[in-house]
């Protein structure tokens, strides 16, 4: 596999705070990395660095060996997605989905086409014409998804997209994104800090603590690490089940 | 019920003193205890257009001015309140734009003045919106600084992110998320300069005649007749931009749902 995104000494300071401190990344095509971290760990700050809508103090970001580290945000190819879905009040949920077509200035016959296609896949057809308010907070990320993904973006970056939503609309919306992201090849940064999650979402798994990043080769590489937090999980439920 | 009851209650209580001033500047001969004046006509509108006070070229003068000011400080406040609402000093611009107004306008034309004569600016047109301008200017940003947040800057950030340009970002999402708040800031302005005394007898020196200038002179001359005519003009732009602005909010609201 080829090495699609490559993150190299990256440093980031606000005032006398070091938020990251020499991140090293890398990230295969079509897969999916889980940062895992808690509260204030400098996992936004990361994946706002590498969309372009932060500067990083030092470090270089490639995207499929270009340096894009000096580029800006609309020339990154590279979406980043809100822990809010953000719909645009003023537009529907076509429009919305449509958005991004719209700047690229796209014949109006072809974004009608695709923008069907993607409610379809977004299981969102019936939906169309609904302002942002009239739509739940599933179906508002539905239709994030839906305007980052049907830019065809070179990677995704997901900040805790599921954090606002209940326990069984946020299992439906991971397989959701996981259907989606196996079918459109997507590459993608997936920041959670629920363990579980980290481990559902993703093809491979990271964790930044205190600035600081660890990306483990693979997912019994994270299993073994007693700082993961697994092995307490696993306790935790194993204890549960001897009790009852 | 009730709301309908104060629906016509807000009507009368702005319609009543318009119709009343209207009928006063077109009255003749109209003593107590008639309910109405005895004769109705154009006589003091006539006059006044003959007159020296020109009272309709002070109207169209006023209206130049108060929309010059309202649409330069409506788009540049726009502009530059976003710069000023993401700084780090955001709060020392806020306390600075509070200055014209704890200082009152009338000081700040004092202040102003000195470099107005030197510029050659005083009793000019241009120098009246300029005065005007840096007064309201500051009233401007105050505005739109609630109006910059956290998820606006979100929203933007999310449309570069999705290709958008600075100008289609304008376009697409910040002009038609800030359509209210434009309209505040523009009506506001336009309200400010429209009623703007002082400042503007002082920079105009005598040569700028805008309305309100004419109304304080009629009152100063105790002609009734003819304040109420120049009262009656210089309400209606306001009045119109209420009814604008009430049926824009009215309309945004319907399209909302």
């Amino acid at each position: 596999m080829s090495q699609f995104l490559t993150i190299q000494h990256l440093y980031k300071t606000f005032g006398k705070e070091t938020v990251l401190q020499d991140i090293n990344l890398t990230l295969d095509k079509n897969t999916v990395l889980s940062l895992l971290g808690s509260s204030g760990s400098g996992k936004t700050t990361l994946l706002k660095i590498i969309a372009g809508i932060e500067t990083a103090d030092k470090g270089n970001i490639f995207l499929e060996g270009n340096n894009i580290s000096d580029q800006k945000p609309q020339e990154r190819h590279i979406v980043y997605l809100y822990q809010e879905a953000l719909l645009f009040p003023h537009l529907n949920a076509f429009e919305n989905i449509a958005f991004g077509l719209r700047l690229q200035k796209m014949n109006e016959s072809l974004i009608t086409e695709k923008v069907h296609l993607m409610l379809k896949n977004i299981e969102m057809t019936k939906h169309a014409k609904k302002m942002p308010p009239q739509l739940s907070g599933g179906q508002k990320q539905r239709i994030s998804f839906g305007r980052a993904m049907i830019i065809e973006p070179k990677l995704l970056l997901l900040d805790e997209p599921f954090g606002a939503l209940d326990a069984s609309t946020r299992s439906k919306m991971q397989e959701l994104f996981k259907t989606l992201a196996h079918n459109m090849n997507l590459s993608a940064l997936f920041v959670t800090h629920d363990l579980k999650e980290a481990i559902v979402m993703g093809d491979q798994i990271g964790k930044i603590q205190k600035g600081q990043l660890v990306q483990y080769e693979t997912k019994n590489e994270f299993f073994n690490d007693a700082f993961s937090g697994v092995q307490k999980e696993i306790d935790f439920w194993k204890s549960i089940g001897q009790n009852t | 019920m009730i709301k309908r009851t104060l629906q016509y209650g807000f009507i009368i209580s702005i319609g009543f003193p318009v119709v009343f001033l209207l009928v006063l500047s077109l009255g003749r001969r109209w003593a107590y205890p008639n309910i109405l004046p005895e004769q109705i006509s154009f006589a003091n509108w006539e006059f006044l257009q003959q007159s020296d006070s020109k009272l309709f070229q002070a109207f169209f003068v006023s209206l130049g001015i108060s929309l010059c000011v309202a649409v330069f400080v409506t788009a540049l406040g726009f502009v530059i309140s976003k710069f000023i609402a993401y700084s780090q000093r955001r709060n020392t611009f806020l306390v600075l734009a509070y200055i014209p107004y704890l200082l009152s306008p009338v000081i700040m034309a004092i202040i102003f003045q000195y470099y107005f004569i030197i510029t050659g600016l005083t009793g000019t047109f241009l120098g009246v919106i300029i005065a005007q301008f840096l007064v309201a200017f500051p009233f401007g940003i105050i505005i739109y600084l609630n109006f910059w947040n956290a998820q606006l800057k979100s929203m933007e950030e999310l449309s570069y992110t999705l290709g958008g340009s600075r100008w289609q970002t304008y376009k697409k999402v910040l002009l038609p998320l800030s359509k209210n708040a434009l309209m505040l800031c523009f009506f506001q302005v336009f309200l400010i300069s429209w009623f703007e005394y002082g400042l503007t007898n002082l920079i105009g020196s005598g040569k700028i005649r805008t309305l309100t200038v004419s109304v304080f002179n009629f009152v100063t001359e105790a002609n009734i007749f003819y304040a109420a005519l120049a009262c009656f003009l210089l309400i209606l732009p306001p009045m119109l931009l209420l009814y604008i602005n009430k049926r824009f909010i009215l309309f945004v609201e319907k399209t909302e749902l």
